[in-house]
C-alpha cells in the first residue's frame, strides 16, 4: 500500500512536472524594462505593477488604440483623436470628432509620459490608467460603443485572439485584459528628448534669448508646469472661465465647491505640436496663452494664489518665453517608429 | 491530445494517493433575497409603493456585497471575495466557515476604496456588468432602476446609482447580522427600507442619483437598516 502511494505520488509529480513545461514554452512573452529618463523622478506609482509591461502585451495595445473597430461605426479610433504628429492630440482642432458628426465636450489631451501621473483627464476623473478606455469607448458622442459589443467584435478576430493569447496566455479574452494592453501602449508614450533634454544632459545649449526664456519660465511658470515633466499633477485654478458646457472641472469629480474651475495643470511637452490651448481648446495659438497669463483677472473667486500678483511681460520677454516653450518639442518621440501604426 | 492523456494520467496517480480522504467541509450556504411590500421582488411585474404612497415598479436591482467576515469568539474568518447580488438571478453563495459557532455575520454593502482604484479586474468587478463609472473612476455599489408615477424625470425614470468611494461621499456601508442559526440562511434586503430609513426619500425629490454627493450619501446612510436575516 505504502509503496503504491509513492509511486504514484512520482507519477504526479513528473507529469504535472512536463504538463507545466508544455504550457511555458506556448506562453512566453518578452518583458520590456520600462526606463526613466534622465533627470525624472520615479513615478509616484507604478502603474505596471500589476500589469507587466511586454513587447506582445505592448503590441496589442498598439493595434488595439488604432483600431477603430473598437467604436460603434467602426472609423474612430483612440489614434483619430490622439495623433502621434500631434504629440497624441487632436491637431489643430479645439474639440475632436466622434461617432456620427458628434463632437467631444473637451480638447484631446496629449498623452505625455502618463506614467507619472496618477489621475487622469483634465479633471482627474480617472482613478486608474487602466480604467481610462472606458470613458472614451462608451462615451455617445465619442467611439458610442458597448463594452459587451467591443469585446465581441475582438473576440471574433482571429489576428486579435492570437495576440491575446500571446500577450496573456490563455485562450479566453476578457476586458480586463484589453484595458491593460491599452494601458501598456498609452503608458509608454514618454516624451524625454527634447532640446531642454538635451540641454540638462549636457549634449546641447540654450541660445541666449532660449536661456532667458527658461528664466522667466521658472520665475513665473514653473510652480505650476514644474520641471522635468512640466506639471506638478495638481488641480488649480488659472483664471479660465466658464465655458458654454457649463464644464465646472475637477468639482464635478469631488463634489467641493473649492475645486470650481479647477483643472488639472497639464504638461507643456510638446506644447507648439498640441495647439489649440485649455481644456476646451479656447486658444488657437501659444501667443493668445501668454495674452490671457497677462490679462487674468486677478478678483476671480477660486482663482489660484500664485496668479494673483498680476504678470507682466515686455514684448521681449514674451518672445524669449515663447522660444523656450518650443524647446520642449520632441520630434524624437513624435516620430517614433515604436508607437506608430 | 497529449495534454489530455498526461492530465487524465495525472488525475489517475492523484485519486491513487489519497483514496477517499476527502474530509466533511463546514459550508454556509446564503440565500440574498430582495423584498418590497412583504413580497420577493420581481423585476418588471409588481407595482410597489413607498412609505410616501408612491408606487414604482423595479427594472434592475444590483448590489455588491464584499469582504463578509463571520463573526466568532475567538478570532473572525474573512472572505476576500467580491459578490454581485442581482435580483434578475440566483443569489446563492456557498462559503467555508470557520471551525466553531458563528454568532453573525457582517459584510460590507459596496466594495473598498482598494477595490475602486485596483484598475482592470475580473469577475465581480469586471466593468462588463454596468456597476463602474467610467466618466468618475469608481464602482456604483448599489443600482436599482424603475419607474414611477411620482418621478418628473423623463420617461418616469427611476435610476438610483448609487457611488463613490472617497471621503465624506463614501457610499459603502458595514452591514453586522446576528442570531445566524443554521448552515443555510436568507439574507432579506427590504427595498422599503431604502425609503424608509434614517433618511425619508421621496421618488419626487431624488429620482435620480447618477453621481456622487449627498443625495448618494443619504441613501447609503439607509443602507444598513436594509438587511435582516430571515426566520
Ligand atoms: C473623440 C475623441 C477621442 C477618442 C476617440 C479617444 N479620446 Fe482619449 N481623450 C479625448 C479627450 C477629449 C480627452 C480629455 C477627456 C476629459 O478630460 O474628460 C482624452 C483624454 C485621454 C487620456 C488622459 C490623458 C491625461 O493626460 O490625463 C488618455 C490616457 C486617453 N485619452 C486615451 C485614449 C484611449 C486609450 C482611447 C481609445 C480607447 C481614446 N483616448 C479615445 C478624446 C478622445
Ligand atoms: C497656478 C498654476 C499655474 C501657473 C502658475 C501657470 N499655469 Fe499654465 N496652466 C495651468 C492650468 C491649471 C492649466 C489648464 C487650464 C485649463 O485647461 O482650463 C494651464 C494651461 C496652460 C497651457 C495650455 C496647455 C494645453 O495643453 O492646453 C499653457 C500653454 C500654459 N498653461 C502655459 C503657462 C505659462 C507659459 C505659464 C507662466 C507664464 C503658466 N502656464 C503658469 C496652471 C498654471
Amino acid at each position: 500500500m505504502k509503496l503504491k502511494v509513492l509511486f504514484s505520488f512520482f507519477l504526479f509529480i513528473v507529469a504535472a512536472l512536463i504538463i507545466t513545461g508544455a504550457e511555458k514554452a506556448m506562453y512566453n512573452p518578452t518583458p520590456v524594462l520600462f526606463k526613466i529618463p534622465y533627470g525624472f523622478p520615479k513615478p509616484a506609482t507604478n502603474i505596471f505593477a500589476n500589469n507587466s509591461l511586454t513587447e506582445e502585451g505592448f503590441q496589442l495595445g498598439k493595434k488595439l488604440f488604432y483600431d477603430g473597430k473598437l467604436s460603434k461605426d467602426g472609423e474612430v479610433s483612440c489614434g483619430s483623436c490622439h495623433q502621434p504628429f500631434a504629440a497624441f492630440s487632436t491637431y489643430d482642432h479645439d474639440l475632436s470628432h466622434g461617432i456620427n458628426n458628434n463632437f467631444s465636450t473637451r480638447n484631446a489631451q496629449a498623452l505625455i509620459n502618463l506614467a507619472w501621473m496618477k489621475e487622469w483627464h483634465w479633471d482627474g476623473g480617472i482613478n486608474n490608467i487602466e480604467m481610462q478606455p472606458l470613458a472614451p469607448l462608451t462615451a455617445a458622442n465619442e467611439m458610442g460603443e458597448t463594452l459587451d459589443n467591443v469585446m465581441l467584435k475582438i473576440k471574433a478576430d482571429s489576428v486579435y485572439r492570437r495576440m491575446f493569447r500571446n500577450a496573456f496566455g490563455n485562450a479566453n479574452i476578457t476586458s480586463s485584459q484589453m484595458l491593460k494592453a491599452l494601458a501598456q501602449f498609452t503608458g509608454s508614450l514618454v516624451s524625454a528628448n527634447s532640446k531642454y533634454d538635451k540641454v540638462k544632459r549636457g549634449e546641447a545649449s540654450f541660445i541666449l534669448p532660449e536661456q532667458k526664456g527658461y528664466e522667466i519660465f521658472k520665475a513665473l511658470c514653473n510652480s505650476c508646469h514644474a520641471e522635468p515633466l512640466f506639471t506638478d499633477n495638481s488641480y488649480r485654478n488659472n483664471g479660465i472661465t466658464l465655458n458654454r458646457f457649463d464644464d465646472i472641472g475637477r468639482q464635478k469629480i469631488t463634489g467641493n465647491k473649492s475645486d470650481s474651475l479647477k483643472f488639472k495643470v497639464p504638461t507643456l511637452r510638446n506644447i507648439s505640436l498640441t495647439l489649440p490651448y485649455m481644456h476646451d481648446g479656447r486658444f488657437a495659438y501659444l501667443d493668445k496663452v501668454i495674452d490671457h497669463y497677462t490679462n487674468i483677472d486677478t478678483t476671480i473667486k477660486n482663482l489660484d494664489t500664485q496668479l494673483r500678483k498680476k504678470i507682466i511681460l515686455s514684448n521681449i520677454e514674451r518672445q524669449q518665453l515663447l522660444l523656450f516653450l518650443r524647446t520642449l518639442t520632441d520630434t524624437a518621440f513624435t516620430k517614433n517608429k515604436r508607437f506608430l501604426p | 491530445m497529449i495534454k489530455i492523456a498526461l492530465s487524465f494520467f495525472c488525475l489517475l496517480s492523484f485519486s491513487l494517493a489519497y483514496p477517499q480522504k476527502t474530509k466533511k467541509e463546514n459550508r454556509i450556504i446564503i440565500h440574498f433575497e430582495n423584498r418590497a411590500n412583504g413580497k420577493k421582488i420581481v423585476l418588471n411585474d409588481s407595482i410597489y409603493s413607498t412609505i410616501f404612497d408612491e408606487k414604482y415598479a423595479v427594472h434592475k436591482l444590483k448590489y455588491y456585497v464584499s469582504d463578509i467576515h463571520f463573526i466568532t469568539q475567538k478570532k473572525e474568518k474573512v472572505i476576500k471575495e467580491v459578490f454581485l447580488i442581482d435580483a434578475a438571478k440566483d443569489n446563492t453563495i456557498n462559503l467555508l466557515m470557520p471551525e466553531e459557532n458563528i454568532a453573525g455575520i457582517q459584510f460590507l454593502l459596496g466594495v473598498d476604496s482598494l477595490l475602486n482604484c485596483s484598475g482592470a479586474q475580473e469577475g465581480a468587478l469586471d466593468p462588463l456588468n454596468d456597476m463602474y463609472w467610467t466618466w468618475n473612476s469608481g464602482y456604483v455599489m448599489f443600482k436599482m432602476e424603475g419607474t414611477s408615477n411620482s418621478s418628473p424625470a423623463d420617461k418616469q425614470r427611476i435610476e438610483q446609482h448609487i457611488g463613490g468611494y472617497k471621503g465624506a461621499f463614501k457610499t459603502m456601508r458595514m452591514v453586522k447580522l446576528f442570531c445566524i442559526k443554521n448552515k443555510e440562511i436568507t439574507i432579506v434586503m427590504n427595498l422599503d427600507k431604502y425609503w424608509d430609513g434614517i433618511n425619508k426619500i421621496k421618488i419626487a425629490e431624488m429620482p435620480v442619483i447618477a453621481a456622487i454627493g449627498e443625495e448618494a450619501k443619504k441613501i447609503a446612510d439607509n443602507f444598513a437598516g436594509m438587511f435582516c436575516v430571515a426566520d
